[in-house]
């Protein structure tokens, strides 16, 4: 039993690390507020050249695992790295992969991995809901054509993708049952973009409409009406790789207000003296090592496909959404009216946990997965 | 990473599990007696005292090898050894800092339960803030005179022996004057008076010291220097089992599943109640966190590495997080949750609690209060954890202020 990272794990983080303090210290996430795309291409172009992506060697990937990419997206939590890398890798990437399909995964991972192509996933719709049973949009099939209506909300960059794969269903279909995962080019007649702003200014996002988008059939990743499967795998890896970026930001949160209560003092004291605040920052402590035991026993059993990997996902998200509200909000009380400056870095971080909160489930969505696997008997079991 | 359990890990749990199936008592055990056999019955199976060196019977296992002896025994409704301080601090602090004669006479004895120990530190003045104790103990020729009362004194009733810490230098800052001392509990001038607790029992004791005359052999490590020795015993306590605390967390809550499914309020059963649902999922990612941290923590043990302060991170997740746990079950439970005996068969818990009284969701639900104020309580690890894994500066305090007064007049050597 090993817990913590090996040599090549302690490496990769270092790697990245290096490279965000480098190409994107916060200087330059400001830099990006005002962008139209919200990203800088070239800083992503050789981020992901750094070859760290958990796609196939023969695709140009790094066949890296999920703990590989939990390591990378707690990094880029602490940064808070503004870019596509998410729905890239994590969501559209994981579709691909776990659809299986070698002709999609030729024709669009190559590119992923040198930087070339920026995907995204569309799955929520207007009811917001992350199942399913919150599909609506539809896909119909004639010949070799593929028609597609409906919808979407909060898409991550799609603005900046070059191809957005859609989840539709076919009509009359319901729950997992007839879903569809379509590859959909963004210049193609029938889409249109709609930006959203929102309050994490980092995380450009759009509603998307399609109206009878018209597409050859050869654009269906996988089966038709059978991407259920994929797309709950996809889910689990959304759920711990978004649980990783909070610990990322949850952390820096806590060092940062840490650093400020060695400084600053009141009352002829530093206010870290202060039992109000330090017991604060102890808990605070505490949540955020008890998310990193969660986080990466998660990615750890997405990897080994272990009985309870469902679980591990949901007990991650929902404990980092709970973690990673108290931990960045009371950064903010800890740092008083600093805190609540746009000024200071500290707010970047607020906003981008309170954003993963309400995406990749919310704790009601995830601990009601969690009873369900419980009561399916798909618990890790001591003897494991 | 890799958290699979070896090969070895998995088939000597399936050799604990198998002794344990066999030999676990059917019935309740009552008498002293009793449970001392039980106690020396998982000795002789080698599941005490486990890391402990072999040349003082221990058999230098690995902390997984511990860690699951205590799940196995949890998951058997094993009831626990009855010499319990005795392995988890007397023990260890004997091997570490004990004379070669103290080891001898001492540590088979601990093993077997033919003698109890209990761990005499806290008084009625000194609970989180150890290091203020009064109780003396006084050089008197080869011997020491203890004068003075402890308190809360888990099984002093039943003990033999008990390791105290004592002052034996008045004149000294308050940390450097306190000595660590073996006493027989026989020796005239002992009085025991239990208490009853919150739970109806009565585990714990006043203990006082008249006169008590003690062997100055008996002091152990170097005089005056109970205190450090103590730290070390208190981080044996801290953060150490904490895998055999989730798995009895694990064990309620499972039992629990089974009531909810038979239970019904307002013509609904209790599984049916999407509001008991939220909860039973919350509780249940809550626990699984504790689980995985246990696993982080044994892995690091597994590499030689010991707890240090992280270790108060531990003990603040494990009793905090029983007693958020406890009050949900008691929600759910309703007015059965409360009941502490005659329950209808679907509902009761069996599991006992660790200081022997009869399962029941009440005694889980009062034990969970203990947790937090013994062994370092909640305040104190936030103390720790603000001051020493987050290095913030320490609180004015005004023992510090005083101290820090002494000091300066008589440019002595002040504590803190
Ligand atoms: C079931 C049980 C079994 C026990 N068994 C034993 C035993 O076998 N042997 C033994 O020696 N002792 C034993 N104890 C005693 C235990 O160690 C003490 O209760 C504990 O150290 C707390 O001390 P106290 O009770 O005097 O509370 P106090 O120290 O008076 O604390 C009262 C409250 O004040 C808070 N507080 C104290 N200091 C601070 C501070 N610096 N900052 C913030 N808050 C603070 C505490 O957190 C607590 O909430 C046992 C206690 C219990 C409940």
């Amino acid at each position: 039993m090993q817990f913590d990272f090996n040599e090549d794990q302690v490496m990769l983080r270092n790697l990245v690390r290096e490279f965000l303090t480098d190409q994107c210290p916060t200087s330059h996430v400001r830099e990006m507020l005002t962008s139209d795309s919200g990203f800088d291409r070239d800083v992503y172009r050789q981020f992901v050249q750094l070859g760290i992506l958990p796609f196939p060697e023969r695709y140009g990937g790094g066949d890296l695992g999920m703990v590989e990419q939990a390591i990378i997206l707690e990094e880029m939590g602490r940064v808070p790295y503004p870019g596509p890398y998410f729905p890239t890798v994590i969501l559209a990437g994981s579709a691909l992969q776990s659809s299986g399909d070698e002709n999609a995964m030729a024709r669009f991972l190559p590119d992923v991995c040198n930087g070339d192509l920026v995907l995204t996933l569309a799955f929520m719709e207007d009811d917001t809901g992350w199942s399913p049973n919150s599909i609506n949009a539809e896909v119909t099939k004639d010949g070799d054509t593929v028609t597609l209506n409906g919808r979407k909300r909060f898409v991550p960059f799609a603005a900046s993708a070059d191809v957005i794969l859609v989840v539709a269903r076919e009509p009359g279909s319901t729950g997992k049952n007839g879903v569809s995962l379509i590859a959909v080019p963004k210049d193609s007649p029938g889409v249109s973009f709609g930006q959203e702003k929102m309050f994490d200014v980092t995380q450009r996002t759009s509603t998307l409409t399609f109206d009878n988008v018209s597409l050859p059939a050869e654009n269906i990743v996988g089966t038709a009406g059978e991407a259920g499967r994929a797309l709950e795998s996809t889910a689990e890896r959304a759920a711990v790789g978004a649980a990783a970026e909070m610990l990322g930001a949850s952390r820096r949160s806590l060092e940062m207000a840490t650093e400020y209560a060695k400084e600053r003092k009141q009352f002829g004291q530093y206010i870290g003296q202060f039992q109000a605040v330090k017991h604060m920052l102890a808990e605070m402590l505490e949540k955020v090592e008890n998310g990193h035991s969660a986080v990466y026993y998660a990615a750890w059993a997405q990897d080994d496909n272990a009985p309870d990997r469902a679980l591990a996902a949901s007990v991650a998200k929902s404990t980092m959404n709970q973690a990673s509200r108290k931990v960045c909000g009371d950064a903010v009380q800890v740092m008083g009216g600093i805190g609540f400056t746009w000024e200071h870095d500290l707010h970047f971080y607020f906003k981008r946990s309170k954003h993963l909160e309400v995406h990749y489930g919310d704790v009601d969505h995830h601990y009601a997965r969690v009873l369900d696997e419980v009561l399916a008997g798909r618990t890790a079991g001591a003897e494991v | 990473m890799d958290l699979r359990y070896t090969e070895q890990d998995q088939a000597f749990r399936q050799q604990v599990r198998a002794w344990l199936e066999e030999h676990v008592p059917r019935r309740k055990l009552e008498s002293l007696d009793e449970k001392k056999a039980w106690h020396r019955k998982l000795y002789e199976a080698g599941y005490l005292g486990m890391g402990w060196p072999s040349e003082y019977g221990g058999r230098d296992a690995r902390p997984m090898e511990q860690a699951i002896v205590g799940e196995e025994m949890v998951r058997a409704k094993a009831p626990a050894p009855v010499n319990g301080l005795g392995i988890s601090i007397v023990g260890p602090t004997l091997i570490h800092h004990g004379t070669e004669e103290q080891k001898q006479r001492h540590i088979q004895k601990i093993l077997t339960a033919e003698e109890i120990w209990c761990q005499l530190y806290s008084e009625p003045n000194a609970g989180s803030d150890l290091a203020s104790l009064q109780c003396r103990a006084d050089v008197d020729g080869d011997e020491f005179v203890i004068n003075g009362q402890k308190v809360w004194t888990s099984g002093a009733h039943n003990s033999d022996w008990g390791l105290m810490l004592a002052r034996t230098d008045r004149s000294a800052p308050k940390h450097q004057g306190i000595s660590c001392i073996l006493v027989d509990m026989s020796s005239p001038g002992v009085e025991v008076r239990p208490l009853t607790q919150l739970s109806g029992s009565s585990e714990f004791s006043e203990v006082f010291f008249t006169n008590v005359r003690v062997p100055a052999d008996n002091l152990v490590g170097e005089m005056n220097a109970g205190w450090r020795i103590a730290q070390t015993t208190l981080s044996y306590e801290r953060g150490g089992n904490t895998l055999s605390r989730y798995t009895r967390m694990q064990e309620s809550y499972n039992r629990l599943l089974e009531v909810v499914r038979t239970v019904k309020r307002n013509g609904t059963a209790l599984i049916d109640d999407p509001h008991i649902r939220w909860r039973l999922g919350k509780v249940f990612a809550d626990m699984e966190v504790l689980r995985y941290a246990s696993l982080r923590i044994l892995s690091r043990l597994e590499r030689g590495e010991r707890p240090g302060p992280e270790a108060s991170i531990a003990k603040l997740h494990y009793s905090e997080l029983d007693k958020a746990i406890q009050e949900v079950f008691l929600d759910i439970l309703g007015p059965y949750g409360q009941q502490i005996a005659g329950l209808p068969d679907e509902i009761a818990l069996e599991q006992d609690t660790e200081e022997f009284e009869p399962g029941s969701w009440a005694y889980s639900f009062a034990w969970s209060r203990a947790g937090t104020i013994y062994a370092g309580s909640s305040e104190i690890q936030k103390n720790i954890l603000g001051e020493r894994v987050l290095g913030l500066p320490k609180e004015v305090r005004a023992d510090r202020v005083q101290a820090a007064a002494q000091k300066a007049e008589s440019g002595g050597n002040g504590e803190n």
